[in-house]
């Protein structure tokens, strides 16, 4: 392995290997190295593997120099850094990433404006925990027409949930998740939170339930976000209210009776359900919010901690316990998502933010409210209403914007923020972009349509499974999402 | 002699002619003595010709006789005769008789008596063709030295012709009787030997051109010739030379012969002279006559009166020093670079010298390069001296003398300091949902009081509600099968959600279902809306007089649309093109431009009642408003907009913006402001603590400014849609100090609206709170701008 790089003629750089793979460390001694000036990522992975370092085989590597990739050869990175070729470079490599390929299409009769996982590694999966039978995983996704879908994870349809008439929502759902396998909640544009029992007869049917109504929002609920463990929901609606709810039947309040539908309007009468279902109240109503409320989440560690945002450019840090708020962050945009990123060290997590001005904030909630913006995410063209965590690890994020991308984005490569970007702080570029399938032709891809016509994505899941996303396309798309980003 | 000779020649040729001649002639006496000379015998039968040598002819005649008749001799001798000769002369000599017939000038009588005389007569009597007598009459013989013109010349009628054509005949021309003339004899070899040994006097060997003879010169023509080439006078003149005799000399005589005093023009000036000269004189003054110059000179002096010079500080006068005064320029003080020999820093390198040869010579420093030489006496003559002089006297013409007072004012300066666009952020930017549904153009848009639907309504009677973010529509009614529904508008109050449209001449008040339509604010609304009703049943609206049409009739639109939640249908006289909300909510105003005079209505929702607050209008109504904090109502016609006070009824301001058309004006929130949006392009801001004129007037736009609006929820910001598909974005901000004058700053343009049939946008909204806006275009959508 070492002959041609004696061979190469032309200058040599000094570089040094190091990593933050506990499993893939090199011995101290081996850890600089003479290489050619010219050689470039897939060579120093070459180098890397080969039976004299790391005698791993042929895992892709991707090297970070000072917190980004190195996408040149290390000749044209010197030059373009203005450095020495007697520079010692320090490279950082990690796990190569694999483009998010498209895999599959699920068909559907309307905009798709949800979709949630559950499979063995998603939280739905540890939720139920022995009751998730391997291999049965499961796509829920929610749609402008009201229903709520159940696919297998090759696409095709198990169970619809009944229409309005019957005891589903009366109009489109927004928001809709995994409780456990045998357990869904779903909310929507009817105002209500609809707690669901889900029974399979078999690989190829089952059937959805409506177990509970909530009542309690004055708005749209816009999103919904699910603790299985504890059964407990947590609502963000347009009333600017947050929901803290319970899925079991016996703990949920009585609902205010004024926000029940009742009989006194002839149309009321008319969508009047066949089905009776109890109807509840939420555990709190937290109106926190001055506007809109987009996303609530719960804090990933502690699940007695929320954090919503909102349209009011703020995001709350709420104490389930009390219903209090607990802390304010403010912005300077509409926040239209909102996403709670685990940190390793433990502790209260990094939040990403999607706004209406196009990109991402990171929000680190322990912070003073003074500087709380601690990376931008820039990428998108439209509105960002959707966030999801790598399953994987702490640093890497996919954002569904109106643009009609979604986007991977590694948080450890940053740069600092351009002029014109505001000048403060760091900012982030995507790593990958996945358009919709729907947009390109035959022809190949077409030009983004402007305002994200037709091919808005409102919805984003990150699984083990693969990158889940449903839009205005009437489509939830699946992205191959393993090893989409280095480890 | 010569023409003796030439004779012969000719009669050895011609022979045939004559015979011909002697036959013609009838007279064989005396033939020979006559052709002793051809020439006579030409003369004797020709009446024309003259000939030069006649007399020296005649006089050789009596020596040549013998020869002459020998030569006749050789001559028939010499001729082969033959028939075809004798047939000729025949021939000949009938003719020659016929000819003589016609002879005139002749009396009979005369020539009876000469027969009589026989002798005396001069002619002949012949018989003639016919048998008659004819009179033949001889040639007359005028005698020596006759004056006779006639007789002069033997005449050759042949014309001017040369003697050459014929040279193929016998015959040279013939006379004027007609008879042919024969070519004289020409001589043999021995002839010609002969002639050659006695060569006669004055004989030339010339040939007369038009006779053919012989040319000879007389004895005083040859003498002429003599005297010509001696070089003597041709005439002999005793002396040519004589000595002048001086009868009149200019000697003056001491005794003069005649004492006679001088006369006394000897000695006065002639004034005949003198005034011709001062003609000349004054011809030449006046430049009529020119001197004579040769033509080069003149030409030379021409090219030079072209080039004038003229000495452009001829008439400076020297002027006391003041402050304005400039004099010249003087040269800078040679330098150490232009030294001969210069100190070496001074020298140029080789880059240096490189670098001045590559530049332009006008973007050179300086025009030298400095340059060493070992001694004085080594420099070269500089070579561009004319030039330098040339360009030193064009800086010195081309330099102002004078100095100008000119501001030294930077024009950027001048303007006001605007705050740069980006630092006025937010303000939209980018469209970023597109409300796509619409069959037709949408003519009004309108976002709720909470932020989160939109209303539209378009030229399909359609009134529509989206989601905003999403572009999800979420209710849709039909108001009218043919209308377009003009406007809508949304009650401002959160208390109720109602939107308010206007179609035709029917304004509907409903409750869309919505997503934030809880059933207690469903129920609210309703409440709102039916409350009017009880009013209406009470009796309370009798003020008006029985029969007088009521000027806007409340209703229940019908059960089919009252399902939709369309709750109220209010028709109004004409067609309704603005609503406008109290923000109470209770009131609502409406213009029907066509109105006339019911052309602005006041609704009042919880009365459902219906005025007309103005009886007369000047001006047709354009738009209307209620003012966002005090009781006033602003009513815009075609040039001004009234402002009126509710509860004093009484006209408060006449707000006259200058635009000949205006199509919409929006109150700041502050209330203190207005913005005025003109069918001719306009914008105006308009300060209405400050003037009844416009504080500022912006024309950015290509076409028509259809709507403009001011952001309501605390954002410095204000738009306009126009007609040319784009929307303009201003940042406005309205100090809190009474005294500073607002900020206006175009800060974005947005374009995406297509143009269809020159109409553009239509109508704009802002959301309540955040820096969007949503504009309705004429192709068919609606788009939310962040």
């Amino acid at each position: 392995m070492d002959e041609p790089m004696v061979d190469a003629p032309g200058q040599q750089v000094k570089v040094t290997f190091t990593t933050t793979e506990t499993d893939l460390q090199l011995p101290e001694t081996k850890r600089q190295l003479l290489v050619p000036a010219d050689i470039r990522r897939y060579g120093l992975s070459r180098i890397l593997n080969s039976e004299s370092m790391l005698d791993t085989g042929s895992i892709p590597f991707d090297f970070l120099i000072n917190g980004s990739f190195l996408r040149t050869s290390l000749q044209d990175y010197l030059v373009a850094n203005g450095l020495s070729l007697e520079t010692n470079l320090t490279l950082q490599y990690v796990r190569s990433l694999i483009p998010p390929v498209y895999e599959a299409s699920f068909e559907h009769d309307d905009w798709v404006s949800a979709v949630d996982v559950l499979s063995a590694a998603s939280p739905a999966g540890r939720w139920s925990g022995d009751s998730f039978q391997h291999g049965h995983d499961r796509i829920l996704s929610a749609s402008y027409d009201g229903l709520l879908r159940i696919w297998n994870a090759s696409g095709q349809v198990i169970t619809t949930s009944p229409s309005g008439s019957h005891g589903g929502h009366t109009a489109s759902v927004k928001a809709a998740k995994f409780l456990t396998s045998s357990q869904l909640a779903s909310a929507g544009m009817d105002r209500t939170v609809r707690v669901w029992k889900y029974t399979e007869a078999d690989a190829f049917s089952g059937e959805l339930k409506p177990t509970l109504e909530l009542y309690g929002h004055a708005g749209s609920v816009d999103s919904l976000e699910v603790d299985g463990a504890s059964r407990r929901l947590l609502t963000a609606s347009a009333d600017g209210a947050i929901g803290f709810w319970s899925a079991a039947k016996a703990s949920a309040p009585e609902a205010d009776a004024s926000l029940l539908p009742n009989a006194h309007t002839s149309k009321r009468r008319r969508l009047a359900t066949s089905v009776t279902v109890a109807q509840r109240g939420p555990l709190f109503l937290m109106p926190v919010h001055t506007a809109p409320a987009t996303a609530a989440v719960f804090d990933p560690r502690d699940r007695t901690v929320a954090y919503s945002a909102s349209q009011d450019h703020t995001v709350r840090t709420l104490d389930l316990t009390t219903g209090a708020v607990v802390s304010t962050l403010a912005t300077s945009h509409p926040l239209l998502s909102l996403c709670a990123v685990p940190r390793a060290g433990g502790g209260s997590p990094l939040l990403a933010a999607g706004t209406s001005a196009r990109h991402i904030t990171m929000l680190d909630p322990r912070a003073s409210t003074a500087a709380t913006s601690v990376m931008t995410l820039r990428g998108h063209a439209n509105k960002v209403v959707s966030i999801a965590a790598s399953p994987d690890n702490d640093y890497s994020l996919v954002s569904a914007s109106h643009d009609g991308t979604c986007r991977i984005w590694d948080l450890r490569s940053v740069r600092p923020a351009a002029k014109d970007e505001g000048g403060m702080g760091s900012v982030s570029e995507p790593v990958y972009v996945i358009e919709r399938e729907s947009l390109k032709t035959d022809k190949g891809a077409k030009k983004r349509p402007a305002g994200g016509e037709g091919c808005k994505v409102f919805s984003v899941v990150w699984d083990r499974l693969g990158i889940f996303s449903g839009g205005e396309d009437k489509k939830v798309q699946v992205n191959s999402g393993r090893n989409v980003v280095a480890d | 002699m010569g023409s003796k000779l030439t004779d012969k020649k000719r009669k050895q040729v011609e022979s045939d002619s004559e015979s011909d001649n002697e036959l013609a002639n009838g007279l064989f006496d005396g033939v020979l003595s006559q052709s002793e000379s051809d020439d006579d015998d030409y003369i004797a039968s020709g009446d024309e010709d003259e000939d030069v040598d006649d007399s020296g002819s005649e006089d050789s005649e009596g020596t040549d006789d013998d020869e002459d008749e020998n030569d006749d001799g050789f001559s028939s001798d010499e001729i082969p005769s033959d028939v075809e000769h004798e047939d000729e002369m025949d021939k000949l000599a009938k003719k020659q008789e016929e000819l003589e017939i016609t002879e005139p000038g002749v009396d009979p009588k005369p020539r009876k008596k000469a027969e009589e005389e026989e002798e005396g007569r001069n002619y002949r009597i012949e018989k003639d063709a016919n048998g008659g007598e004819r009179y033949v009459y001889d040639e007359i013989d005028p005698v020596y030295d006759s004056d006779d013109t006639d007789f002069n010349e033997p005449a050759n009628t042949i014309g001017n012709i040369p003697l050459s054509f014929y040279d193929s005949y016998p015959h040279i021309g013939y006379d004027i009787n007609g008879k042919k003339i024969m070519r004289p004899a020409t001589g043999d070899a021995l002839q010609s030997l002969l002639d050659s040994i006695e060569v006669p006097e004055g004989w030339t060997g010339l040939t007369d051109i038009n006779t053919g003879n012989p040319l000879n010169l007389t004895k005083e023509e040859l003498e002429l010739v003599r005297r010509v080439q001696m070089g003597l006078l041709p005439e002999d003149v005793e002396d040519p030379y004589p000595d002048t005799v001086e009868w009149f000399t200019s000697v003056e005589e001491k005794m003069p012969l005649s004492a006679a005093p001088e006369p006394k023009r000897r000695f006065v000036p002639s004034k005949n002279e003198a005034k011709q000269i001062m003609k000349l004189v004054r011809a030449i003054r006046e430049g009529r006559i020119l001197p004579y110059k040769p033509p080069e000179e003149r030409e030379k002096e021409l090219e030079e009166q072209e080039e004038q010079y003229f000495d452009l500080w001829q008439n400076e006068e020297p002027r006391a020093p003041n402050p304005m005064h400039i004099p010249a320029p003087k040269l800078p003080p040679p330098g150490y670079d232009l030294s001969y020999n210069p100190p070496e820093e001074y020298l140029p390198t080789k880059e240096e010298r490189e670098a001045w040869e590559k530049e332009d010579p006008e973007d050179r420093e300086k025009d030298y390069l400095p340059t060493k030489y070992d001694a004085l006496r080594k420099v070269p003559a500089w070579g561009s001296f004319v030039k330098e002089r040339f360009e030193r006297c064009m800086d010195l013409y081309l330099a102002p003398r004078v100095r100008k007072n000119r501001l030294n004012i930077d024009p950027n300066s001048l303007l006001p300091k605007l705050p740069s666009p980006s630092e006025l952020k937010p303000f939209p930017t980018v469209v970023q949902t597109i409300f796509r549904g619409h069959d037709g153009r949408v003519r009004s848009v309108a976002i709720d009081p909470t932020g989160v639907a939109l209303a539209t309504g378009g030229d399909d009677g359609t009134v529509r509600v989206w989601e905003l973010l999403t572009g999800r529509q979420v209710w849709s009614v039909k108001l009218s099968s043919d209308e377009p529904v003009n406007t809508v508008r949304w009650r401002p109050t959160k208390d109720a959600f109602i939107l308010a449209a206007a179609a035709g001449e029917d304004i509907f008040l409903m409750v869309p279902t919505h997503a934030s339509v809880t059933p207690a604010l469903d129920q609210a609304s309703r409440d709102i809306l039916s409350a009017g009703f009880g009013y209406a049943t009470n009796g309370q609206q009798q003020q008006l007089a029985p029969g007088k049409e009521p000027p806007g009739k409340w209703s229940r639109p019908g059960t089919k649309l009252e399902d939709e939640g369309v709750l109220i249908k209010i028709t109004v006289r004409s067609a309704v093109k603005v609503i406008n909300w109290h923000r109470r909510g209770d009131h609502f105003c409406t213009v029907s431009p066509r109105g006339q005079r019911s052309s602005v209505a006041i609704h009042t929702l919880s009365k459902h009642l219906t005025q007309i607050p103005f009886r007369k209008l000047a001006g047709l109504a354009q738009t209307a408003a209620f003012h966002p904090l005090r009781p006033l109502f602003f009513v815009a016609t075609q040039r001004t907009i009234r402002c009126y006070d509710l509860q004093k009824l009484e006209l408060v301001k006449i707000v006259q913006p200058g635009a000949k058309w205006i199509s919409s004006f929006d109150i700041h929130p502050g209330g203190d402001n207005l913005i005025v949006g003109s069918y001719d392009k306009r914008l105006l801001w308009h300060d209405l603590d400050l003037s009844n004129r416009p504080y500022k007037t912006m024309r950015f736009h290509g076409e028509a400014i259809r709507q403009v609006r001011y952001h309501k929820g605390g954002l410095p910001l204000f738009a306009d849609a126009s007609d040319d598909g784009t929307l303009q974005i201003f940042h406005g901000k309205v100090p809190n100090d009474q005294l500073e004058n607002p900020t206006i700053v175009p800060v974005k343009m947005l374009k995406g609206h297509k143009v269809v049939s020159k109409l553009g946008v239509l109508d704009i909204d802002w959301h309540p709170r955040e820096p969007w806006c949503v504009s309705a275009g004429a192709d068919g959508t609606a788009r939310l701008w962040m």
